[in-house]
C-alpha cells in the first residue's frame, strides 16, 4: 500500500509499503478513508521528538471503514465507518477504567523510553514516535489498530465524515480543555492558538458555559473562523499587548480560564528577546520546549483561575515564572485528549448541531501530494487550518 | 565500585575480545564466572546479575563464547587477586560475602486471586520472561527452569517452593547443585482504593561474578531491576487485557542506516 513516511527532519516521503495485518488478538484493520494533519505532527518534522526513525509512517486522526477484525474483537465489525481516537488505551487498566485513557499503562510497546524520560510510561500514539509506542500512523491506505473495541466509535448516521474525523483528535483535544478548566456559567476564556483544537476549545468552552471566549493568534483568517464559526472575539498578538487588551477585556480582572492550543513551538514574535532566548537555547539543545505561551498565560489569568494545557509539551522548559503562579493561586490542568471519554458525547453534539469541526478541513489532498500538504499546513499558506488526505 | 571503573582501572577497558571459546572455558563462564569479577563483586554493582535469576539471561556470555580464561591470563592474573578467590574458574561456584537484593513493584487491576493463580501455574511464566524456555513441574514443590541463550546452549536448574500463602506469597529457592543460586518471593496484597492488588518481586542472589556477568550486561545493557521489572509489566498486560502490545511485524519505508542502526540499538 501508499504510506506517508518519516525520512528526517522535515523530509517526508510517500512510499510502497507493506499492508498491516492483524498482530494481537484484539486488533482490527481499518481502511482509511480521511486522514488528517494536526499541529503536534510540526514538532516530529522539525525535529523536536525524538526517536523517531526513518520510514516511521505519520499519521494520527483518521476515519475508515474496518475490512478485517482479530478473534477477540467483540463489539465492532467489518463495514463498520469508524474514528479511531489517536491515543491507545487498553481499556482494562485502571486509568482506562477511570476515564484517563491517555495515561494508560499497558498500551505502550516501548514504555522505557517515556519511564526513563518522565518517571512513568506513556500510552501508545499513532505515528507519534518510538517513545509513544512507534505504532504505524494513519497516512496510509490501512491502518491496525490494537484494542479497537476500546479505541474505534462507530460514526452515528446523520455525522458526515469531515466532520467525524475530527473527533479523532482535535474535537476531543479542544474539548478536554474546556471540560478540564471546569468552566462555569459567566466565566471568561482566552484561547491561546487559533487551529483546530483552538477552535474546538472555544467552542467548547461557550457549550459548558462560558460568557465571552477571546481567541488569539495572528493568522487573520485563522482569527476570523474563530470569530465567525466559533463566535469568539479575536485578539492579533501582533497588533496589541496581549495582557493589557485581556485586562481591558476583562474590567482588569484578567480571564477566568486560559487555554494553551499551541504548546511547545509557541511563535512568541511578540515577545521579542523572550523568543529569541527560547529559540537559541532550543537549538543549541538546552531548552527542548519554547514556553512563550504559558509564561503568557500565567502572567493574564485571573487570580485563583485556572490554566488548561493541551499543547503539546516534550521535555524541559526554562524562565518559568513559578513566583506568579503561586502568589496568584492558579490551578494548572493539562493533559494529551482522553478521546474514549469523549467520543460519544461529541458526536451527540454534532447530531445537533451544537458543534461542527467539518470546517477545520480546508484542503482535501490525496496522499501522494503528502510532503506538500505539510510543507502547505506548516506555513499555513492558502489559508489552510488541516489538510486531510484521502488515501 | 562499579564494574566499568573495575575495568578501566585494569586497562582493560575495551573489554574481553569476543571469539571462538573453548567448550569447558564457556561452560565456566556459564556456572558463575571467573574470579576476575569476584574482585570488584558489590552490592548492585553487577548489572547482569539478576538476569540470571530471572530466567538466564547471565548465561549468555558463556553461551556466545566469551574467552573468559584467556582475558584472565593475559590481564589481571589470579596472582592479584586475595587468596580466597584465586580459585574462582576452578571452583565454579565463586560466592560473594554478600548477597544481592533486588526488588520489582508494580500495581495490577485485579484480584489477588487471579495474579496468585496465574504465577502459581509455573508453566506461564516463560511468557514473562524472554530467557526463560520452560519451566517444568517435577512435584507439589520442585520445578525445573530451563533457559536457553542465543548460541543454543541449554542450562537448567531446579528450584523448590518454600512457603505458598494463598493468594498472598510465594517464595522459593534453588537446590543443592542449581548452577546459579537465587532465593525469590512474589508478594501480592491488596491496593487502596480498589486499584487492585500490589505485586512485589524479590531476588536474592550471589552476585555472579566473572567477565561472563559484565559481558552479558553489555550484551543486554540493562540493568538487573529492568530486568525484574520488565517481567512484571508483562505480567500486568497479560493479566489485564490477554495480550502484550506490539508492533513487531507492522508496515515501515525505507529504514536506512541510521533507523536500522535505532533499530539495532533497541
Amino acid at each position: 500500500m501508499k504510506a506517508l513516511c518519516w525520512n528526517g527532519v522535515n523530509d517526508l516521503r510517500v512510499e510502497r509499503v507493506e499492508d498491516p495485518r492483524i498482530l494481537n488478538p484484539h486488533d482490527v484493520i481499518v481502511k482509511v478513508a480521511l486522514s488528517s494533519v494536526c499541529g503536534s505532527d510540526l514538532h516530529l518534522l522539525d525535529g523536536y521528538v525524538p526517536t523517531m526513525r526513518p520510514g516511521d509512517i505519520i499519521g494520527h486522526e483518521f476515519l475508515g471503514e474496518i475490512v478485517e477484525k482479530g478473534p477477540d474483537v467483540r463489539y465492532l465489525n467489518r463495514g463498520d465507518r469508524v474514528i479511531t481516537v489517536s491515543i491507545i488505551g487498553c481499556g482494562k487498566c485502571w486509568h482506562c477504567e477511570n476515564g484517563d485513557s491517555s495515561l494508560c499503562d499497558n498500551s505502550n510497546p516501548k514504555p522505557q523510553y517515556s519511564e526513563a524520560a518522565y518517571g512513568h510510561c506513556t500510552a501508545g500514539i499513532f505515528g507519534y514516535s518510538h517513545a509513544f509506542g512507534g505504532y504505524a500512523g494513519s497516512h496510509a491506505e490501512y491502518i491496525r489498530v490494537p484494542y479497537a473495541d476500546f479505541n474505534c466509535f462507530r460514526v452515528p448516521e446523520g455525522v458526515s465524515d469531515e466532520q467525524a474525523v475530527f473527533v479523532s483528535d482535535a474535537a476531543p483535544t479542544g474539548y478536554m480543555a474546556a471540560d478540564m478548566a471546569g468552566i462555569r456559567p459567566g466565566d471568561l476564556v482566552a484561547v491561546w492558538g487559533c487551529g483546530g483544537v483552538g477552535q474546538m476549545a472555544i467552542r467548547s468552552a461557550y457549550l459548558m458555559g462560558a460568557e465571552r471566549v477571546i481567541a488569539i493568534d495572528r493568522y487573520p483568517d485563522r482569527l476570523q473562523a474563530a470569530q465567525m464559526k466559533a463566535g469568539a472575539e479575536p485578539l492579533d498578538y501582533t497588533r496589541v499587548d496581549v495582557f493589557d487588551a485581556l485586562q481591558a477585556m476583562t474590567g482588569g480582572r484578567g480571564p477566568d480560564v486560559c487555554i494553551d492550543a499551541v504548546g511547545m513551538e509557541a511563535d512568541g514574535y511578540d515577545t521579542g528577546l523572550e523568543y529569541w532566548y527560547d529559540r537559541t537555547k532550543q537549538a543549541m539543545g538546552l531548552e527542548s520546549d519554547r514556553p512563550a505561551v504559558l509564561r503568557q498565560m500565567v502572567e493574564c489569568c485571573r487570580k485563583g483561575g485556572t490554566l488548561s494545557i493541551v499543547g503539546v509539551y516534550g521535555g524541559m522548559i526554562d524562565k518559568f515564572p513559578m513566583g506568579a503562579a503561586m502568589n496568584k493561586g492558579l490551578t494548572f490542568r493539562m493533559g494529551q485528549q482522553h478521546g474514549q471519554r469523549y467520543a460519544e458525547r461529541l458526536f451527540e453534539h454534532i447530531r445537533k448541531g451544537e458543534l461542527d469541526p467539518s470546517y477545520l478541513l480546508t484542503h482535501r489532498l490525496s496522499l501522494e501530494d503528502g510532503p506538500e500538504g505539510y510543507a502547505m499546513f506548516k506555513k499555513k499558506t492558502d489559508h489552510c487550518m488541516r489538510v486531510v488526505f484521502a488515501p | 565500585m562499579t564494574s566499568s571503573q573495575m575495568v578501566s582501572r585494569d586497562g582493560r577497558d575495551g573489554g574481553l575480545p569476543v571469539g571462538e571459546a573453548g567448550a569447558a572455558e564457556r561452560w565456566a563462564a556459564i556456572l558463575g564466572g571467573t574470579a576476575l569479577g569476584l574482585a570488584g563483586a558489590r552490592r548492585g554493582s553487577w548489572a547482569g546479575a539478576a538476569l540470571m535469576a530471572l530466567g538466564g539471561g547471565l548465561f549468555l556470555a558463556g553461551a556466545a563464547g566469551v574467552p573468559v580464561a584467556r582475558a584472565l591470563r593475559e590481564g589481571l592474573g589470579e596472582a592479584h587477586l586475595p587468596d580466597g578467590l584465586r580459585s574462582g574458574v576452578a571452583g565454579l561456584l565463586p560466592v560473594a560475602e554478600e548477597p544481592t537484593t533486588t526488588q520489582a513493584v508494580v500495581t495490577i487491576a485485579a484480584p489477588p486471586e487471579t495474579i496468585f493463580r496465574f504465577w502459581r501455574n509455573v508453566a506461564n511464566l516463560p511468557r514473562l520472561m524472554s530467557h526463560l524456555e520452560r519451566v517444568d513441574v517435577l512435584s507439589e514443590k520442585d520445578s525445573r527452569w530451563i533457559a536457553r541463550g542465543p548460541g543454543g546452549v541449554e542450562l537448567c536448574w531446579t528450584s523448590t517452593l518454600d512457603k505458598v500463602e494463598e493468594n498472598a506469597l510465594i517464595t522459593w529457592h534453588t537446590l543443592e547443585g542449581a548452577e546459579l543460586p537465587h532465593r525469590g518471593s512474589f508478594m501480592l496484597a491488596p491496593a487502596p482504593g480498589g486499584r487492585g492488588t500490589e505485586v512485589r518481586l524479590t531476588l536474592v542472589y550471589r552476585p555472579p561474578a566473572g567477565a561472563g556477568g559484565r559481558a552479558v550486561s553489555r550484551l543486554f545493557g540493562s540493568a538487573p531491576e529492568q530486568q525484574s521489572r520488565e517481567a512484571l509489566r508483562r505480567l500486568k498486560r497479560l493479566i489485564e487485557t490477554g495480550e502484550l502490545p506490539t508492533i513487531e511485524g507492522q508496515p515501515h519505508g525505507t529504514r536506512g542506516t541510521r533507523g536500522r542502526m535505532q533499530e539495532g540499538m533497541e
